[in-house]
């Protein structure tokens, strides 16, 4: 029986989506336009990665925008003064929420959608607190500089994430964790029962996610020379869109992060593909949930599901 | 001879590679009750998921009264006048019983999409009458013990006769094989009453009970039909022959085994936990199976869950090697040494859909590591070294657990606690539990190997064939409390003796 998305389909439906843009732009299969593609795609690829281990984890992080958003903007604010300990600081800060969403779902036992979920409210309510609108960086820039920019046709931004992505990928599989966090995604029970500390995992797991959504936040911070409070709304649905059609099951245990590389280039593609082609940008969210539901639809286990809620 | 009133013509049906039915034939005559055994894997339950709509067969077709039925679930074969008595129940545990009987086919008790209680109740009442059951069809569903609930759902099973014009056939999936002695003679007293009023296929690995009911048997073997007998012809011999191809002596056969005056390893004292069980001791002692028997609601299922830290007792005291213990969660029991194996099996024993060695290593990651990275070449070679031991087909270690028999997903769980090296203790909640008789010689075997390694093993068991064949020393249970106990070195107490004392 199927598990999953088998591991090229995602592949294959980017090479089609790559093959279409270019049939109908020819310029848009150019080196520049890649290194502008996966340039975009920094940010969000941070996002996803941070979520593909939450959701190999059986569970979900709808805070992660919301934190990055907060981390960009303290990052904006504290940079003149701080340097680069303002964004050490912002990291630890963001990995110690993500924490903290970890402990009240993992020993409070509240579901982590239901966590993470307040997360969202707090985090950019938060950051629209202290910061009413944009936040221009005023000084101190070199410190998240390194950013922007390329070498050798490769975005830094992008090599960047795909290096965080690679490492927790590596992590993944050289640790016992990674075997845990598959084992605790498709039967916690099983799990607990053979000795396994879940309620530790999943702390762990939380917090890393929480790294990510700070170190997706300094990458926007890079980018957009400032700090946004409300970059949440466009954020939030590409990123778990993007981990969803790589190929990671909403069910956990099943998935991986080279899958939510593909995904995330793929939500790229059309990212831009539709402001290429001329459609209001607007109908962007349209698309995102549309593609949700199908990756969804095909990557169920439905053997394992005999009834959905 | 009687008409006969269900046909299965040369059904056939595989899943995937696996040909579970092969060309299968049977007839099941008026009122009749007729046997279906077979070892696991053998076939029957996919039989009967064919016969109640559940699945739909590659080939053949199933004749009911001589009319070719086409059933795409369960409604419809409801609808045919085909019932089936799931094996782990399908009632509703929140709904009371009348709502429960009637799910779905209230008929005059639902006006206008209202129901009518009086008359839901009324129309419970009496398809629990034609039991003799003197459950209130008002009562939560979830407040009644396992053996009630059993009741119920055969109610609802018969609540078919109303509807269809015929009478109903009725499919009992191991109606005994989690019932206790005292409850089995019930069930085995109603499917003669059932015989009344209705034709029925009793599916069970119990070759006894078989032979007592049933006016014919049919054994199924590798998804074939590979015999047929008579009542004049019965014969459990005969029937395993048929079963496995070979000639068996008896299943568990009991082994005199010398008193250990071994130390005590694990020692219990004064364990309470609320209405449970109150007042527990007992000592365990290296290489030393310790049985406990007792009846459902006995308190031993939950005895056993806190020796794993799975839940926590109120007071007493745990002992473990002379300290002693707390157990907050099982992890706790690992470190300690304790291992587990649930009696359910596929809900907590493996991960389906993790292979045989991811799911062998669960709980030993952390010894499988040369610094803080995974030896995966050491893992692997540990892992294939157990499967050659324990004889695991099929052998691949990435083969996904899901594939494999019962059996072998059982090897899979034990050998789960012996990769990390000698446990102290085993803690076995039914561990023959829906095993055919080759796994079970093959588990039992292998249990005995464990407990002369030096490991102490507590064993709830199913069966007093079970219990008696394994265990050095048995205590008993009932409500709560030791009710009796069954030193080693004496002779081998009785079933009746056991019994005695569980009720």
């Amino acid at each position: 029986m199927r598990r999953g998305i088998g591991p090229f389909l995602p592949l294959g439906v980017l090479l089609a989506l790559l093959a279409a843009m270019g049939a109908v732009e020819p310029s848009f299969l150019s080196l520049d336009n890649f290194s502008l593609l996966v340039g975009e795609s920094s940010v969000i690829l941070l996002l996803a990665t941070g979520q593909t281990l939450v959701l190999l984890l059986g569970g979900i992080d709808l805070s992660m925008a919301a934190l990055a958003a907060l981390v960009s903007v303290l990052i904006a604010l504290a940079l003149p003064t701080m340097g680069a300990g303002a964004v050490v600081g912002a990291l630890a800060l963001s990995t110690l929420l993500g924490a903290v969403q970890g402990v009240l779902h993992a020993r409070a036992q509240l579901p982590s959608v239901v966590v993470t979920l307040a997360g969202l409210g707090l985090w950019s309510g938060i950051a629209l607190a202290i910061a009413h609108s944009t936040i221009p960086i005023s000084a101190g820039y070199f410190a998240i500089g390194w950013l922007e920019g390329s070498s050798f046709g490769v975005p830094h931004a992008f090599a960047f994430a795909a290096a965080a992505l690679g490492v927790l990928a590596a992590l993944m599989h050289w640790l016992p964790l990674g075997r845990m966090v598959y084992a605790i995604g498709l039967n916690p029970k099983v799990a607990i029962l053979s000795g396994i500390r879940v309620g530790r995992v999943k702390i762990l797991a939380f917090a890393v996610s929480g790294l990510f959504s700070g170190l997706a936040g300094m990458a926007m911070a890079a980018r957009t020379y400032s700090g946004n409070p409300s970059i949440v709304d466009s954020l939030l649905l590409p990123s778990i869109t993007a981990v969803l059609i790589g190929g990671t099951a909403m069910t956990g245990g099943v998935g991986g992060f080279a899958r939510t590389l593909v995904g995330v280039l793929t939500v790229t593609v059309l990212r831009i593909g539709i402001a290429a082609i001329g459609i209001d940008p607007a109908y962007e969210p349209i698309v995102y949930g549309v593609l949700a539901i199908a990756a969804v639809a095909l990557s169920a286990d439905r053997s394992a599901i005999f009834v959905l809620k | 001879m009687r008409q006969t009133v269900l046909r299965v013509e040369r059904v056939s049906k595989s899943f995937g590679g696996t040909r579970a039915l092969d060309d299968v034939s049977i007839e099941i005559r008026a009122r009749e009750v007729v046997g279906l055994v077979g070892a696991n894997g053998a076939g029957k339950s996919t039989l009967l998921k064919t016969l109640c709509g559940l699945c739909q067969p590659d080939s053949g077709r199933i004749v009911l009264r001589d009319k070719v039925l086409g059933l795409k679930g369960i409604a419809d074969a409801a609808n045919a006048g085909i019932g089936m008595v799931f094996q782990e129940l399908s009632l509703l545990p929140n709904l009371s019983v009348a709502e429960n009987i009637l799910l779905g086919h209230e008929g005059a008790a639902l006006r206008c999409g209202f129901y009518d209680w009086k008359a839901l109740r009324a129309l419970a009442a009496a398809q629990l009458r034609k039991l003799g059951s003197s459950i209130s069809p008002s009562a939560r569903t979830g407040s009644l013990s396992f053996a009630e609930r059993q009741m119920i759902e055969l109610a609802r099973v018969l609540a078919i006769e109303e509807r269809a014009q015929n009478e109903p056939v009725i499919l009992l999936d191991e109606p005994t094989s989690m019932l206790d002695a005292a409850h089995i003679e019930a069930v085995l007293a109603q499917i003669e009453n059932l015989r009344e009023r209705s034709s029925v296929l009793f599916v069970t690995h119990r070759l006894d009970e078989a032979l007592r009911v049933c006016d014919r048997i049919y054994v199924l073997s590798d998804g074939r039909c590979v015999a047929q007998r008579g009542r004049k012809d019965f014969s459990i011999a005969d029937l395993q022959q048929h079963m496995l191809g070979r000639e068996l002596g008896v299943a568990c056969p009991a082994q005199a085994r010398p008193a250990r005056q071994a130390e005590s390893r694990l020692s219990v004292r004064a364990l309470c936990c609320g209405n449970s069980y109150r007042g527990i001791s007992f000592d365990l002692s290296d290489g030393e199976i310790l049985g406990i028997a007792g009846v459902a609601g006995s308190g031993r299922e939950s005895l056993c869950r806190a020796l794993f830290g799975i839940e926590q007792p109120d007071s007493g005291e745990i002992v473990l090697d002379g300290q002693p213990v707390q157990l907050g969660e099982p992890a706790d029991a690992v470190r300690l040494g304790i291992g587990y194996v649930p009696a359910d099996r596929d809900a907590e024993g493996i991960v389906a859909g993790l292979g045989i060695l991811e799911n062998m290593t669960l709980a030993h990651l952390g010894g499988l590591c040369r610094g803080p990275f995974l030896d995966r070449a050491r893992e692997k070679a540990l892992v294939e070294g157990w499967i050659a031991q324990l004889r695991i087909a099929p052998g691949a270690a990435q083969t996904p657990a899901r594939h494999l028999s019962g059996g072998n997903q059982q090897k899979i769980v034990l050998a789960k606690w012996l990769v990390a090296g000698s446990p102290k203790i085993l803690i076995l909640d039914h561990p023959l539990r829906g095993l055919d008789v080759g796994a079970k010689m093959d588990i039992t075997r292998l249990i005995r190997e464990l407990a002369q390694s030096g490991i102490g093993i507590l064993l709830i068991a199913d069966t007093y064939d079970e219990l008696t064949a394994l265990s050095d020393r048995i205590i008993v249970m009932k409500d709560g409390v030791v009710s009796g106990h069954f030193p080693a070195g004496g002779t081998k107490p009785s079933e009746l003796q056991i019994l005695e004392c569980m009720v």
